[in-house]
């Protein structure tokens, strides 16, 4: 029996539109994206246009009151591009997204592994898992004002602990919040805090993988190691991903602890791209700056989000459009 | 009185499914359709629910057009491949819900699900949920589900494919007995041909988006009108040899290889009329019988030797391929008898029971 | 691998999870410990690791200012506010997206929406400040946060809930359709139980992250509304910071995320699995 080939596609199917189904009109799913993407785009096109407006006008605070402002062109963006500021503001937003986000999406991982496959007594697994998770509970900006506290160079409690355990001497003192080390420090809060999302989100994935095939895997006698090299991982790799594209754009837009703990100094050593459009925006009142700043981090913003989304979307194709 | 029409349906994803599919259902007819994995079968069910927008076509149900009408006013019931029981309810939510949404009151609802509980069997797992009960009870639980409301057609997707022999005979008796069901029309899908033949009042094959053959299970069997119904139907499948057809002093033959078989006259006066030199031949193996030395042969029917290639001895009867003059035929044997391999046989065939197929389109040959 | 490889490599693993426990125990030790000292002990040269007095009595002490308990209230009214709400829009349009608008603009649309949690929140903030502040109820007032974070909750909420109903099976939908109930009563009926400990992780993870948000309710708000994390600062004698105060006041803004996630914890590990892989 053959097959109708291609070319002998009948007149009625050539002529046909999809999309239609018998169980709603097609207008009620607009409808229901329809509110909510409305609402966003309130909140966020709105801004995004006024700031895409006055990023090309020498705006401060004061002249937005006075609504005196003038045309300036290009120059805002071509100050923010040019600036130092910006590009080591970029360095050390690599610098943090590696250390940072990267860190805690492996950290998270490993312990998420380690405490499923080490801990078998169910009750100790909740306790350490609910401990682990604390840190992500508090306000970051609580965490922030925290490890400012034990990071203080005389009086905080981590100097004294190093002293204490040997590391230091009596008179010797690390300077947590200097120049030197102002960006690890906030780096190593945010890895305190933050380790937890990834950790819960790659533990929640493997306890809801199918026992059937660990099962399979030890009647066939497989090591634990070929288990979670072979079996684990591969299964888990779109839960990791996800969890590091959740962390990846909590960090992108980070300000909350340099806001509390350093406030982007000493100097301008711990400022990252979207504070110094923060600052530049609030405490400069340099608004048509800030709007430029805003601009390019957003533009930047799309263009990982495409390359994220082209990966998502494969991932997403495979196991949840199938 | 016709209950249930298709005319003309078409449907198609990317690609045609269903092309130009025209089917009638009578009242209280239960309309088998067979046909390959694959090949639309659950489509076309979808599209009898309401579940799928024909993209042409219309349907109707005791007269009404319901081309347009959704699924939820059809009053249609179907069962899914893969129950589709709701999780969250005990079997007996599950089979009331139907009920329920027709907004009967408790007390007539309560009833009705133990009527039909009792009916299946399933009446001591009334409170249970859906994973504490097993596939065959789950089946059932289904099928409760789509009788509780009295629905005009009664769409069966493969509802007992995934059970295990034993339980698959005991439905399909049930599915013979049931009451319900002389008054609704009722499509069943299977891709089992063993289980079409025995449930179906007429069968319908489904082949290159629609239904190829329509007709009673003797029918089919006898007189398949293609050689894809041929070999479909019918366990095991029918012997196909490709032959050609030469005329030597009156006496018509078909060769294939070095094997000549006679051509039954009336068979060719149809062949000759149409001029054909070339054609598949189809025998199906019930009509190839191995010779035991005592039996006395018929008038019509050829003695061959062959040599047994494989046997497989299957309880009811047994399957053996043998080897003649070089061409494969699949014989059904008589269970008490055995073969072993490489042994020599005579069989015995009859060309008034012989299928000629066109070459190219398995169109059967012979009206 | 040898048997003593492997024990070595376990041991070495354990004592891994072991470090990085004390590693995330130590400071919210240190926190629950300060906010048990008096002021002097905390302002020594030398910390002490151990409270030398205990002064449970911070804890009462937070509450004489009457800010305090108003900040905690008014962080819980945005929080479940803007919770309810995202969650809300969440699931409608997380379920348009899942079973109708798949073509490729639906597609987009679903990344579009996800994208804007990316969206720098200072960009937002200094339009929304002049937008807010032409309205009657100013920038300083609840609707103003509980409408500003569905900036970063509205899209997490759509998007797992997209994931959640993805993996509801469509044929129990269907087999309600052809049970008689229409797609609104479906959606309530059969749908929603099915997606219901989803819904519940994702409105913990809105709740926390709204519970927690610092910047707007800073930048925005601080009379009429004051959110806890911008009281915070308040706690202060002239120019010092009372740090056990502070501690103090952190560990009782701290009790209501970690009670919601010790409650409901079976929900949030089977809901964030996000149906990646089915059980």
């Amino acid at each position: 029996m053959k097959e109708i080939s291609k070319t002998d596609y009948p007149d009625w199917f050539l002529k046909k539109r999809t999309g239609k189904n018998l169980i709603v009109s097609p207008a009620i799913p607009w409808l229901m994206v329809g509110f909510p993407v409305l609402i966003l785009i309130a909140i966020v096109i709105y801004p995004t246009i006024w700031m895409g407006y006055h990023a090309f006008q020498n705006t401060s605070m004061m002249s937005l009151f006075n609504n005196n402002f003038e045309y300036v062109g290009w120059s805002n963006f071509y100050n923010v591009m040019t600036s130092d500021r910006m590009h080591e503001s970029i360095y050390r937003l690599i610098q943090y997204l590696l250390f940072g986000a990267c860190l805690e999406v492996i950290l998270g991982t490993i312990l998420a592994l380690i405490l499923y496959e080490m801990i078998k007594n169910e009750l100790l697994r909740i306790v350490l898992l609910i401990l682990m998770v604390m840190p992500m509970m508090l306000p970051p900006s609580i965490v922030g004002v925290l490890w400012k506290f034990l990071l203080q160079a005389y009086n905080g409690a981590i100097n004294h602990l190093l002293i204490n355990l040997g590391f230091l001497d009596a008179m010797e003192r690390i300077e947590w919040l200097g120049a030197e080390f102002a960006l690890y420090s906030i780096t190593i809060a945010d890895v305190w805090q933050w380790t937890a999302l990834p950790l819960l989100i790659v533990y929640s994935g493997r306890v809801s993988l199918p026992p059937a095939i660990y099962e399979a895997a030890r009647v066939d006698g497989a090591p634990t190691w070929m288990v979670l090299k072979r079996i684990t991982l591969p299964m888990l790799k779109e839960i990791i991903a996800i969890a590091f594209i959740i962390r990846f754009m909590d960090a992108y837009k980070f300000v909350d602890k340099i806001y509390v703990m350093t406030s982007g100094g000493p100097g301008q050593s711990t400022e990252l791209p979207v504070f110094i459009a923060f600052q530049k925006g609030i405490r400069e009142v340099e608004v048509g700056e800030a709007a430029a700043y805003a601009w390019i981090i957003f533009v930047f913003a799309a263009l990982l989000i495409t390359l994220f989304l082209k990966y998502l979307k494969n991932v997403l194709k495979a196991q949840a459009f199938a | 009185m016709v209950h249930l029409e298709l005319n003309k349906i078409c449907k198609g994803f990317d690609h045609p499914v269903i092309d130009r599919l025209s089917l009638k259902v009578d009242k209280g007819e239960f309309f088998v359709i067979v046909g390959p994995s694959g090949i639309g079968k659950t489509t076309l069910l979808r599209c009898i629910a309401g579940l799928e927008k024909l993209d042409e076509g219309e349907i109707f149900i005791e007269g009404d057009n319901v081309t347009n009408v959704p699924p939820y006013n059809r009053n249609v019931a179907m069962t899914f491949e893969s129950y589709a029981l709701y999780p969250h309810m005990t079997v007996f939510e599950n089979i009331a819900n139907p009920l329920k949404a027709l907004k009967k009151e408790d007390s007539l609802i309560r009833s009705r699900v133990y009527e039909i509980a009792e009916l299946l069997h399933i009446d001591g797992l009334l409170e249970r949920k859906p994973h504490e009960i097993s596939g065959g009870q789950k089946q059932r639980t289904a099928l409760g589900r789509t009788l509780a409301a009295h629905p005009r057609v009664f769409l069966l997707d493969e509802p007992i494919s995934h059970l295990d022999a034993k339980i698959r005979a005991e439905l399909r008796t049930q599915f013979h007995t049931l009451e319900a069901l002389r008054e609704v029309s009722t499509v069943y899908v299977t891709h089992d041909y063993a289980e079409a033949l025995s449930l179906g009042d007429r069968i319908g094959v489904m082949g290159n988006g629609g239904l190829v053959q329509i007709g009673t299970a003797h029918e089919i069997y006898e007189k398949p009108n293609s050689l894809f119904v041929a070999q479909h139907l019918g366990q095991p499948s029918i012997n196909s040899l490709e032959i050609d057809l030469i005329e030597e002093a009156e006496k018509p033959s078909a060769i294939a290889g070095s094997l000549k078989l006679p051509v039954d006259l009336n068979h060719w006066e149809h062949l000759k009329r149409k001029n054909i030199t070339k054609c598949t031949l189809g025998i199906r193996p019930q009509f190839v019988k191995v010779v035991n030395g005592d039996q006395s042969s018929e008038d019509n029917s050829l003695e061959l030797n062959g040599m047994v290639e494989v046997y497989e001895a299957l309880g009811a009867y047994g399957v053996m391929i043998t080897s003649v003059v070089g061409q494969k035929l699949t014989v059904l044997t008589d269970p008490e008898d055995k073969y072993d391999h490489d042994e020599n046989i005579k069989i015995r065939i009859d060309p008034s029971t012989f299928n000629y197929f066109d070459l190219n389109n398995g169109v059967n040959l012979i009206p | 691998m040898t048997e003593s490889n492997i024990k070595l490599i376990k041991i070495i693993l354990l004592a891994f999870l072991l470090v990085w426990i004390v590693f995330t125990l130590f400071p919210l030790y240190f926190q629950l410990i300060t906010s048990l000292k008096p002021v002097a002990e905390i302002n020594a040269m030398v910390p002490t690791f151990w409270p030398e007095t205990f002064r449970p009595g911070n804890y009462l002490g937070i509450f004489a200012d009457p800010g305090s308990l108003k900040s905690l209230m008014d962080s819980l009214i945005v929080s479940i506010s803007n919770t309810i709400l995202s969650l809300l829009l969440g699931t409608l349009a997380g379920y348009a997206l899942a079973r109708y608008l798949k073509g490729i603009v639906g597609e987009n649309l679903a990344f579009w929406i996800l994208s804007n949690r990316m969206f720098p929140p200072v960009a937002v903030i200094i339009p929304m400040f002049f937008l807010f502040d032409a309205t009657p109820w100013g920038t300083d007032s609840y609707v103003s946060l509980i409408l500003l974070y569905l900036v970063f909750n509205l899209p997490l909420a759509t998007w797992l809930m997209m994931v959640f109903f993805r993996d509801a099976p469509r044929e129990l939908e269907e087999a309600s359709y052809l049970d008689g109930y229409t797609p609104l009563k479906t959606f309530f009926k059969i749908t929603l139980p099915l997606v219901f400990p989803g819904m519940i992780s994702v409105a913990m993870l809105c709740w926390i992250f709204a519970w927690n948000e610092y910047l707007f309710a800073n930048l925005l708000t601080g009379t009429t509304v004051k959110t806890f994390p911008v009281h915070i600062p308040s706690f202060t004698q002239g120019s010092q910071t009372l740090w056990n105060l502070v501690m103090a006041f952190s560990m009782v803004a701290m009790i209501p995320p970690v009670g919601m996630f010790i409650i409901l914890r079976r929900y949030m590990v089977r809901g964030l699995s996000l149906g990646v892989v089915k059980g």
